[in-house]
């Protein structure tokens, strides 16, 4: 579905470059739970993007589906994103002037979907994410748990192909952080959602089906679960983080 | 309470204020640009109220000053409101940034210190600036007052002393009443309430949803019945339409927030279409607790709007009255039908050197019939005419060549009317025979032109007939028209005028006596003292509350760009982006100005046709007044919006890829 082959992202002047990201190369399978982990600066939240089309690379490919991002228009982009991109934050991003119904509806509504549709459409996706007795409320009125939940609503109500998550447990506490990664996990598994997820959480990372680890913008190392327990996989991921020579502090 | 006092860290402070103020002035730009404007205004007018030569160009004009005084009085207020608000305003956002002062070591009075020079500065500049700007605009409203007078315009920079220090001194007292009250709260207050001063909740003030709901209903019903009843018309419908229309701007404003998403909760569909769900949950959450502002900002602009409609209204009542009375250049009326006229025209070739003259009486026909059929067409009062006027053909003849206009030919048999233009096209429409001494004329035509018939030559109409038709009918009253070598004399005229005095001495009654040269001066006496001051003060309506919704909206900023950069993430495009900000704005700016127009348009109407007929025609009609009202308004006000709209696109759209 998704492959990114041989990115480079540069920042900064002539004479004070950064490379951010160093030929970086991976796919991405439909219906695929992938988790990126590494340390701060790693290149982690540029890689997610730069997939997501918010920021532009300086060399390689990015194809979803067959097709380049780099080479859509301004306005192609945008179409692109609505329609094929769902986006969950740390911070959960809901607009606080909008219920949680009109925030998950806000990506309907610009998808241009029908309007008689769309108030019946979030009302199922809630239902299904256990977020569809807070609807009338706004968002500084629910817990964080149910805030990310609503993001994923809206990150995926619009059937969109592609669920992208920048540190999703970052905000939450732990039993929130459990409940959003296992609605996450159902989102994969029942519903299919392709799922491709930042993290410097070791245990948000072992819910995926592999990880990528990221060092000084470049791949260091893959790790994938197969048919393995997500505790074993758990402390692999772990023992790679080790390896990495930090972060280990930030799992414990 | 605590002032400032210069210590030991005075010169760091002082760099520190200057620093402040600068950025200040850039990221309150349309707030400093009208402090400028407001300096400008204000020492301009000064710069009037202070001229001996505008002073000398007429004695009415010796009330110029005390009208400006009485407009700068009501102005230094509103821009008094405007700088105390803004002040507390700045304060408030800038609330963490006063609080880590405290935090690192200042004491409280330092801060007070450093927010008063930096204020100081601020306000310092842009009294600068304004002065610079005024001295122009006072050349602006220099010509006008001379073109008004017909008197030739040059430039001369004219630097006035005395409108320098009373400029200098509204503005001081402006500025030290706004920080005097921050200076109270920054004393005061504690470092944790600084800095989470953002945090805090403002007021509302009607607490229930459901109330609110209500409220908005029952506020949209009462604005409806308020422009109904104000367009009725009449003192009372007059007053309660105009109540109820300040109880639903109140009313609207403060049940916006409520009112709007309870109408899309019912339409979901509504609610998800376009951009809708953006716009009216911005615009509602911005109006939550605005709304005694917003309410406040409606009623200023619709005295704003009165007060411009007003002006045009006092100088359309004036000039037109002038331009039909003062059509010679010299006018006697000797109301009654057995005048000796020798002591005025004895006076008259003593003094006033005439080119042509004609003495001449205004006579009564047998009935009223084209004065019923007016009445019936038209409004029309009589003012005593109880039959038609009637004009010799001679003596109208002798008064067209005096009044400047082409000869005009009356068939053998026939009669003429000579109207105001008002009643042209009706009296266009009459085809009725008149019978004079037994003579029946018929219907030859319809002339207009100035030709003192507010009154003296008929009301708003005269008959012209066959001399020997008019011969034996009964004597309305003596009239004498002149066309003179030079303008009447101001002295000739109070001459006339005393003649006048002599005459009716102990009666209690006298003469209506025009001179062209004095009823111009006049009119334009009149225009400047009332004209100006509306004006005057209309234009510091508008700026200010133009501005505080423009600060208050620029205030966002922060807000609009984090939602843009998610909706971008979203997959909004910047052109949706543009679009959705670009309503919101609109709809932002019209809310308060959408009553304003209501009240006042109705109110405008109304006052245009209070004059007797026949004056307010042309570019002084009431559909033109209320035009040129709104124009104006909107004119100033499109500057505002068009300045806050730049600046907030430029500030929250996301950059292009």
């Amino acid at each position: 579905m998704l492959q990114v082959q041989n990115v480079e992202k540069y920042y900064g002047s002539k004479n004070n470059v950064t490379k951010a990201l160093d030929r970086v190369s991976f796919d991405v399978e439909t219906g695929e739970f992938l988790a990126i982990m590494g340390a701060s600066g790693s290149g982690k939240t540029t890689l997610l993007n730069c997939i997501s089309t918010i920021d532009a690379i300086s060399a390689g490919k990015i194809l979803l589906d067959g097709v380049s991002v780099a080479e859509l228009s301004e306005a192609e982009l945008a179409r692109f994103r609505r329609e094929r991109l769902g986006f969950v934050f740390q911070d959960f991003n809901l607009l606080d002037t909008l219920t949680v119904e009109e925030n998950i509806g806000l990506a309907l509504s610009l998808n241009h979907e029908d309007p008689e549709t769309v108030q019946g459409r979030v009302r199922e996706t809630a239902g299904r994410l256990g977020i569809a007795d807070v609807l009338e409320k706004f968002p500084y009125q629910v817990s964080g748990g149910q805030k990310q939940r609503a993001a994923c609503a809206r990150a995926m109500v619009a059937g969109q192909s592609l669920l992208l998550a920048d540190e999703p447990t970052g905000a939450l506490d732990s039993k929130a952080a459990k409940n959003l990664l296992e609605i996450m996990s159902a989102m994969n598994c029942d519903m299919g959602a392709t799922i491709l997820m930042v993290t410097h959480d070791a245990y948000s990372a072992s819910y995926a089906g592999r990880v990528l680890f990221l060092k000084d913008g470049r791949v260091f190392n893959e790790l994938l679960r197969r048919e393995q327990g997500r505790t074993v996989f758990y402390h692999q991921i772990l023992d790679v983080l080790a390896a990495l020579g930090g972060d280990v502090s930030d799992v414990i | 309470m605590c002032w400032p006092r210069w210590g030991v860290t005075s010169v760091t402070l002082s760099k520190l204020s200057f620093r402040n103020a600068k950025r200040q002035a850039r990221d309150y730009l349309v707030y400093f640009a009208t402090v400028v404007m407001a300096a400008a205004l204000l020492y301009a007018f000064n710069g009037l109220l202070f001229s001996q030569e505008l002073r000398t160009l007429s004695k009415s004009m010796e009330l110029l000053p005390l009208m400006l005084a009485l407009a700068s009085a009501a102005v230094v207020c509103v821009f008094g409101w405007l700088v105390a608000y803004a002040t507390k305003f700045m304060l408030l956002c800038r609330g963490r940034e006063l609080g880590t002062y405290l935090l690192i070591g200042l004491e409280n009075r330092q801060v007070s210190r450093l927010f008063f020079l930096e204020n100081l500065a601020v306000g310092g500049c842009a009294l600068l600036l304004g002065m610079a700007l005024g001295g122009l605009l006072y050349q602006a409203f220099r010509a006008i007052a001379l073109t008004l007078f017909g008197l030739p315009y040059r430039f001369a920079f004219v630097f006035s002393l005395p409108a320098l220090g009373l400029t200098a001194a509204y503005f001081a007292l402006i500025y030290l009443h706004a920080l005097r009250r921050s200076r109270k709260y920054i004393c005061k207050a504690k470092i944790h309430d600084l800095i989470y001063v953002e945090k805090q909740n403002e007021g509302v003030v009607i607490q229930t949803g459901k109330k609110r709901r209500w409220i908005f209903a029952a506020s949209i019903a009462l604005g409806v019945v308020g422009t109904f009843l104000l367009m009725v018309g009449g003192s009372l419908p007059g007053i309660a339409g105009a109540g109820c229309l300040v109880v639903f701007m109140f009313g609207i404003f403060l049940s916006f927030a409520s009112g709007v998403p309870a109408f899309f909760d019912k339409r979901p569909a509504r609610k998800y279409r376009g951009q809708n769900l953006l716009v009216f949950r911005t615009l509602t959450a911005k109006l939550a607790t605005m709304g005694v502002l917003m309410a406040v900002i409606s009623l200023i602009f619709t005295a704003t709007l009165i007060s411009e409609g007003a002006g045009l209204v006092f100088r359309g009542l004036f000039s037109g009255r002038a331009a039909e009375s003062a059509c010679f250049d010299l006018y006697v009326d000797m109301a009654g039908d057995d005048r000796d006229p020798t002591p005025y025209l004895d006076y008259i070739q003593e003094n006033i050197p005439v080119e042509q003259s004609v003495l001449y009486q205004v006579r009564l026909s047998e009935n009223g019939q084209v004065q019923d059929y007016i009445n019936s067409r038209v409004l029309y009062e009589n003012d005593g005419y109880e039959q038609d006027p009637v004009l010799r053909y001679s003596d109208y003849a002798a008064l067209r060549a005096i009044a400047g206009y082409q000869p005009v030919e009356l068939e053998e048999g026939q009669y003429l009317f000579h109207c105001m233009a008002y009643l042209e096209d009706t009296l266009k429409g009459y085809g009725q025979p008149v019978a004079l001494n037994g003579v029946t004329l018929e219907p030859g035509g319809v002339c207009t032109g100035h030709l003192a018939q507010n009154s003296g030559n008929g009301r708003g109409y005269i008959l012209v007939v066959p001399d020997e038709a008019a011969e034996g009918l009964p004597v309305h009253h003596l009239a004498y028209a002149a066309q003179t070598a030079q303008p009447v004399s101001s002295e000739a005229y109070d001459g006339l005028i005393a003649v006048m005095d002599k005459i009716w001495a102990g009666t209690g009654f006298g003469d209506e006596i025009t001179a062209k040269a004095q009823a111009e001066a006049e009119v334009a006496a009149q225009t400047a003292i009332t004209v100006f001051p509306l004006y005057y003060l209309a234009l510091a309506l508008t700026m200010t509350a133009a501005t505080i919704l423009t600060i208050q909206q620029l205030s966002e900023s922060e807000r609009y760009r984090r939602q843009f950069a998610l909706l971008q993430k979203l997959g909004m495009s910047r052109r949706e982006m543009s679009k959705a900000l670009r309503t919101q704005f609109a709809i932002y700016y019209a809310l308060p100005a959408l009553p304003p127009v209501l009240v006042g348009a109705p109110v405008l109407l109304r006052l245009a046709h209070a004059p007797e007929p026949g004056v307010m025609v042309g570019l002084s009609s009431p559909a033109v007044i209320v035009a040129s009202s709104l124009a104006v308004f909107f004119l100033i006000y499109a500057v505002y919006i068009l300045l806050a709209y730049t600046s907030l696109k430029r500030s929250v759209l996301p950059d292009k890829l």
